[in-house]
């Protein structure tokens, strides 16, 4: 990968020490909180039972496929946004292709539709879990194949800010997906390994055009949004209070990737004074 | 590099344009849930038939306004999420829950008058100010205006009180770091600014997180949920800005940044934690009446 020699006052030791302080900070305290949670989410999960059957039709209502994309054309929230989502519903009835989260973005798969964990008989709290992990396995799959391209010369040259940025990024989403694949697991059922089958296509279409760093950071931007929003739209579908302290705990964090995706592409890091849930993906991306 | 204050102006006036657009648009549908939480009060409960009048009639309100706006509005994603809570059973009171709007009402409280005293100063909000710091302190502090007047209105809509306090417990400590601001050079006292919002923005981060499994209304919830991913994107830029003055690099603080001349740990210093923690979380009762 190319970079341009750091010529910045601020020295990479002393930066590293800082995030070390704060990775510190980050296996000291949040982890263990997040274990407990999890812990507590898989007893809330068996103890639902049946009764989350019970509860999916209202689920679903909530996620209703058409009244979200009414939102989204109405939005600011940029053309791409809604190109993707537009994308989205045209290939919703067409898709059904988990691509492996390690196998890039440039997968699409085509017919393994019990894959990857998808197509086991999910419901209720679990099948937002299973959602959550697809939808997390993309984005580790667009920052790989961002990383993949850019170490193959074909973004020009890459800051090592930049670098740095979508290393860690990933890191994260793949921490996402291993916690909600941990509550999957401890359930009795299959981890997630398949990338979202709705979204994933729409993501290979834009990521083809991708040919600089601006153009991936604008790619980026919509998935982090997407994650964000997606994760706070389940805030309100989630019935466990275990598995809204895992949900509450992972949003502000795709937000953050946001805004420093808008900081770097020249925008102001926090658009807006509130959050909304108009790219949130619905829980039928799961498909069961 | 230099400092295109065009485009810089141009950004934090479509984000003034932005922020106005919302706070009207959210004026009136605020206003009518306060009316349904003081019919909630005043007798048995809001009857059913007026309650589907209210939410059409409000639908049909907000459809106007947002028209209006040209789209703009459901950019803030109150509008949207707020056609929906009229849509849903009216607010249900719950003590628990009017206490944790409160507190979280007496945080934003606390950070509209330290962003407010922060601007007094002359290298935060003055002539010789950095620009985008100027400028996220003043967009700051109007988003936590709009966070405030949203807790408000939903303490009220559940026939609580509104809290217009500062949190009790939190004072004492922005008091000693404002005395010590005060006293300090302005390279040291930008230092400090930034330290204690960070501080802040934490704690109403934090605290958000933590409600929202204490919270039990639905729109609570999602009133909650919409702000807190906000305060953890104000904390990401202010851990940005600290770094490079840290590192003395102040005039890299522009918008767009010098990526090419940042070092590589510059790349994740704003977002240092896979799962937002809870540790520093407002007790829920902290800030209630």
């Amino acid at each position: 990968m190319s970079a341009n020699e750091p010529v910045s006052h601020l020295s990479e030791a002393e930066l590293r020490v800082m995030t070390a302080d704060l990775d510190g900070i980050h296996h000291d305290l949040t982890m263990p909180a997040l274990k407990a949670s999890l812990a507590e989410w898989t007893e809330d999960i068996h103890a639902q039972g049946d009764a989350g059957r019970d509860g999916d039709a209202a689920q679903r209502l909530l996620f209703d496929r058409r009244r979200f994309l009414t939102r989204a054309a109405g939005t600011a929230g940029g053309v791409a946004s809604v190109a993707l989502l537009a994308a989205c519903t045209s290939s919703s009835s067409s898709s059904s292709a988990p691509a492996s989260a390690s196998a890039t973005a440039s997968a699409t798969g085509s017919a393994a539709a019990a894959a990857g964990g998808e197509g086991q008989a999910l419901s209720g709290d679990l099948q937002a879990v299973a959602m959550a992990a697809s939808l997390e396995n993309s984005g580790v799959a667009t920052y790989m194949a961002g990383i993949k391209a850019a170490t193959a010369g074909k973004l020009g040259t890459v800051p090592p800010a930049v670098v740095t940025f979508a290393q860690t990024a990933m890191a994260q989403h793949e921490d996402h997906q291993k916690a909600w694949n941990a509550v999957l697991t401890a359930a009795g059922k299959q981890p997630v390994t398949a990338v979202d089958p709705v979204l994933q296509p729409t993501i290979n279409a834009a990521f083809a055009k991708v040919t600089t760093v601006t153009g991936l950071a604008e790619l980026a931007l919509v998935v982090e949004n997407t994650a964000g929003e997606t994760y706070q739209n389940a805030l309100s579908v989630i019935k466990s209070p275990a598995g809204i302290k895992t949900a509450a705990s992972i949003q502000p964090v795709e937000f953050q990737h946001a805004a420093i995706l808008y900081f770097v592409l020249g925008k102001y890091p926090v658009p807006n004074a509130f959050t909304s849930v108009n790219l949130a993906r619905p829980v039928s991306d799961y498909h069961t | 590099m230099e400092i295109d204050e065009t485009a810089l102006n141009g950004l934090i006036e479509q984000s003034r344009d932005t922020h106005a657009d919302a706070l009207r648009a959210a004026q009136e549908p605020l206003a009518d849930m306060v009316d349904l939480g003081r019919q909630t009060r005043a007798g048995s409960g809001p009857d059913p038939d007026e309650n589907r009048a209210f939410a059409g009639e409000n639908r049909r309100r907000l459809a106007s306004v947002a028209k209006r706006a040209g789209g703009l509005l459901a950019a803030t994603g109150l509008i949207g999420a707020i056609a929906d809570y009229i849509g849903s059973p009216a607010f249900a009171a719950s003590g628990t829950d009017v206490q944790v709007l409160q507190t979280a009402s007496s945080i934003e409280v606390l950070a509209v008058s330290t962003y407010k005293t922060a601007l007094g100063l002359p290298y935060i909000g003055g002539s010789s100010a950095n620009p985008v710091v100027k400028a996220f302190a003043t967009t700051t502090m109007g988003q936590h205006a709009d966070h405030l007047a949203a807790f408000q209105a939903a303490t009220k809509s559940l026939g609580g009180t509104e809290q217009t306090k500062p949190d009790p417990a939190f004072v004492p400590v922005v008091n000693t770091a404002v005395a010590s601001i005060t006293k300090a050079s302005p390279s040291a006292g930008a230092l400090m600014v930034i330290a204690l919002a960070l501080e802040l923005e934490n704690i109403a981060a934090e605290t958000y997180v933590n409600n929202m499994s204490l919270l039990s209304n639905a729109n609570a919830k999602k009133v909650t949920a919409s702000i807190m991913g906000v305060e953890a994107q104000h904390v990401s830029t202010l851990l940005a800005v600290q770094a490079l003055l840290k590192g003395g690099d102040a005039a890299d603080i522009t918008l767009p940044p010098p990526v090419a001349k940042l070092p590589a740990a510059a790349g994740s210093v704003g977002f240092p934690n896979a799962f937002y923690p809870t540790t520093n979380a407002a007790p829920a009762s902290q800030g209630a009446m």
